[in-house]
């Protein structure tokens, strides 16, 4: 057994840029206030005095300047960590994000690889309002040519985040803001995490649950309260949304014979959708039902606390939705 | 269990109907067959019968008033049942039982984009479809895809189960618990080889026990195939453009028969067994061959006479080929002796029900006989298959009271009845060709030679 210790999501994410900063001179981390403020969050703590101002930078408040930047020295060989105080924010430099890098080695006949990793928080963080509390996830997941990360944990957050600055294609990696003071057990020895390796949460026989990152635990919570009426769920945890592990989700559903996938971003066009899609097609035979989706509302997310409560695909949405999918609404 | 009385089809076309008398009233008993009620309906006023016997609960509505077929009309109680629980949770009068969901209209004077289906268009959870599915009709059972395979693995008759799920949809549980319940009696059997429950099976708990006549016929639409798209092309064509008549005639068939049995006899160590059709088709192309007229066919400006006589023999398909007919070709028939003959259509029936003809072996005959005689049909008429200008419609050599030389004695006949193109052929030639016909069936010998 190797040894572990109780560390904060957020040290987590530190750790695994530390180690890699240390492992490789080419990367370095790029954002708004993350080396003299210790970083928005406080992710970033210490790293400024740790590896200088060359490799710790902080930036203007222009997402599209800084991204750009970074995908410009990813091009021409450096391995940036580019931090998006949030995800929100990231929407001013949909042209570098989405319309280059993802799409340089194609376009480039393979000659400019762009190993970039963009990183911050996604989802509603708390009363942040409508602008500032988006689920990006089904709108840049559309797009090939890159990779998304959706950490649950601490140790996926420091495994996949290493995994991730090591990767030779774009890497969008979506924190949540609720989580960064989550404790969890991480090894002291190094580890990586792999891509598409989704993990089972919690093991059960009735219902097959998908979620990604913060839902998770809404996930954990419906389970529990739904153990309670009789129904064992599955929690599958994806882990990665692009690339998908759909194996293991097809695995869980040939067993339960019924399928809830809960994603917090809009119900419209979105990952939800893609993974109840390829549910259907592979589980066609194996479906008691038709896979049934929790997402937050079709509306903008509200500012006041209990609406933003009740937006969110929380546990009693899920209860709901496991009642009504496995016929014991 | 209350039954549900509603508004009968009493007509293909009957859409609703008005109650003009009921003939029972609330309390009344009745036994199955009973008329209770006499229905107006596009067409006539009808009586409409109960098939179940009980106790008139509840009339839901009211003479004078008309509703859509299918419509709660009225609910019967069977015996033990109490009268006043089913009346109190009966609908009132004008419930619309049959009508589908419908998304409601939003009053809202800000809604300006109509209202889909979806209750909640912006609803984060996506399972309300499951009640605005309109439910289906007839002859579908509704069962999921896991439901399905499991019942189909342990050989139990999906449509037997009765489902729990939303608008009755069979689901997993129904399949198993019918499995616990040792429904899975045909589990041994190949589900085809399984006998058909006489009568529903309802394992699941008897709450809601459900009553089902169980089905004997039922309306269904049967897919055409493509012989049968051929047949009813061609055919309305034929009646429409051809102007058709008859013309019948008797044959006395004992010389053909007892020749037919003396070769028989004779050629049985050969495996030669000459039918009467075979007889048929070496007569007609005999008279064919004599009356040139009748090898034609209509070409718009002119008439055209055909080289060859080709006659065309119909063979039926069995169900399993998609049943319908094909016209087999026999080139030459003229030319060909009567085993010839014989052998040429056994070879082409035989492979017209396994393996299907060629175009070749369906095309060019000259002239076509139908024969319904094996199935003792007397007499009937066929449509001309075009471009021929006739086809003779041969019924069975029957045994009747017939007068010989004076005398009233017993021997065979058979009616055939020519159906000719107008166009090409007029009565007066027909007759000929008919006499003609007539001479070589009943002095058979010729058929030798």
């Amino acid at each position: 057994m190797t040894a572990t210790r109780q560390i904060e999501f957020r040290e987590a994410l530190r750790e695994a840029m530390t180690e890699e900063m240390h492992r490789d001179k080419r990367v370095f981390l790029m954002g708004e206030e993350v080396a003299e403020y210790n970083g928005a969050y406080k992710v970033s703590r210490g790293m400024l005095e740790e590896f200088g101002p060359k490799r710790v930078i902080d930036t203007p408040i222009s997402e599209t300047g800084f991204a750009g930047l970074g995908i410009g020295a990813a091009m021409t060989g450096l391995r940036p960590i580019i931090e998006f105080m949030s995800w929100s924010f990231s929407l001013v430099a949909a042209d570098q994000i989405l319309n280059n890098a993802p799409k340089m080695l194609y376009m480039s006949g393979g000659q400019f690889g762009c190993p970039i990793v963009f990183r911050g928080n996604c989802g509603a963080g708390g009363q942040l309002g409508s602008t500032h509390s988006w689920c990006v996830e089904s709108l840049f997941s559309n797009v090939p040519g890159l990779k998304m990360v959706m950490p649950f944990d601490a140790y996926d957050a420091k495994g996949m985040l290493k995994t991730a600055i090591r990767d030779e294609n774009p890497v969008f990696f979506l924190e949540s803001e609720r989580l960064l003071s989550v404790k969890g057990e991480v090894p002291e020895q190094e580890y990586l995490v792999a891509f598409q390796e989704a993990l089972i949460r919690r093991a059960g026989d009735d219902c097959t649950i998908v979620s990604f990152g913060r839902a998770l635990y809404f996930c954990l919570e419906a389970a529990q309260e739904l153990a309670k009426e009789g129904i064992e769920c599955e929690v599958i945890d994806g882990r990665t949304i692009r690339p998908l592990d759909i194996e293991s989700i097809v695995k869980s559903v040939r067993k339960t014979n019924y399928c809830v996938v809960v994603d917090q971003s809009w119900p419209f066009a979105s990952l939800g959708a893609e993974i109840a899609a390829q549910v259907h097609q592979y589980c066609f035979d194996d479906l008691d039902n038709h896979v049934m989706r929790v997402h937050s509302d079709d509306v903008p997310a509200p500012y006041a606390y209990n609406l933003e409560q009740e937006m969110l695909p929380n546990a009693r949405k899920i209860c709901q939705a496991v009642r009504s999918a496995t016929y014991n609404a | 269990m209350s039954i549900e009385i509603t508004m009968p089809r009493l007509s293909d076309t009957m859409e609703q109907g008005t109650i003009i008398r009921w003939m029972v009233k609330e309390g009344d008993t009745v036994s199955a067959g009973d008329a209770i009620a006499d229905i107006e309906t596009d067409k006539a006023t009808m009586e409409m019968q109960v098939y179940d016997d009980g106790t008139i609960a509840k009339i839901i509505i009211g003479e004078g008033q008309t509703v859509e077929v299918g419509t709660l009309i009225a609910i019967v109680a069977e015996e033990d049942e109490e009268l006043s629980d089913i009346a109190a949770s009966a609908p009132d009068a004008k419930v619309d039982s049959q009508s589908s969901p419908k998304a409601e209209k939003v009053d809202s004077p800000t809604q300006t984009v109509p209202v889909a289906i979806e209750p909640e268009p912006a609803a984060s959870i996506q399972t309300q479809e499951d009640t605005v599915v309109p439910s289906y009709g007839n002859g579908r059972t509704r069962i999921s895809p896991v439901a399905r395979r499991l019942a189909e693995d342990h050989g139990i008759d999906a449509a037997s189960l009765q489902g729990s799920g939303p608008a009755g949809r069979i689901v997993k549980r129904d399949v198993l618990r019918a499995v616990e319940a040792g429904v899975e009696t045909a589990a041994a059997v190949p589900p085809s080889a399984a006998p058909k429950p006489a009568l529903p099976i309802t394992p699941v708990s008897m709450e809601t026990q459900i009553i089902e006549v169980p089905t004997i016929l039922e309306d269904r639409a049967i897919p055409l195939s493509n012989v049968r798209q051929i047949i009813a092309k061609r055919l309305v064509e034929s009646k429409t453009s051809i102007p058709h008549y008859q013309v019948t005639v008797v044959f006395d068939m004992d010389p053909l028969l007892d020749l037919r049995k003396t070769l028989n006899e004779q050629l049985a160590d050969q495996g030669v067994k000459l039918s009467v059709n075979d007889f048929l088709v070496r007569c007609c192309a005999l008279a064919m061959y004599e009356h040139h007229e009748f090898n034609a066919s209509w070409g718009g400006d002119h008439i055209h006479i055909h080289g060859q006589v080709n006659i065309g023999v119909a063979i039926s398909l069995p169900a399993e080929r998609g049943g319908g007919l094909v016209v087999a070709t026999i080139y030459n028939a003229d030319q060909k002796s009567l085993r010839a003959i014989s052998a040429d259509t056994k070879a082409l029936a035989e492979k017209a029900r396994t393996r299907g003809l060629t175009v070749d072996e369906m095309s060019n005959a000259t002239f076509t006989i139908s024969n319904l005689g094996m199935f003792g049909v007397e007499h009937f008429t066929a449509i001309i298959n075009p471009p021929n200008s006739a086809i003779l419609a041969i019924g069975a050599a029957l045994q009747k009271p017939v007068v010989r030389d004076s005398v009233l004695t017993v021997g065979y006949e058979m009616s055939a009845t020519l159906s000719l193109d107008h166009r090409v052929i007029d009565g007066a030639s027909a007759a000929k060709f008919l006499q003609t016909l007539k001479k070589v069936i009943e002095n058979p010998a010729t058929l030798l030679v």
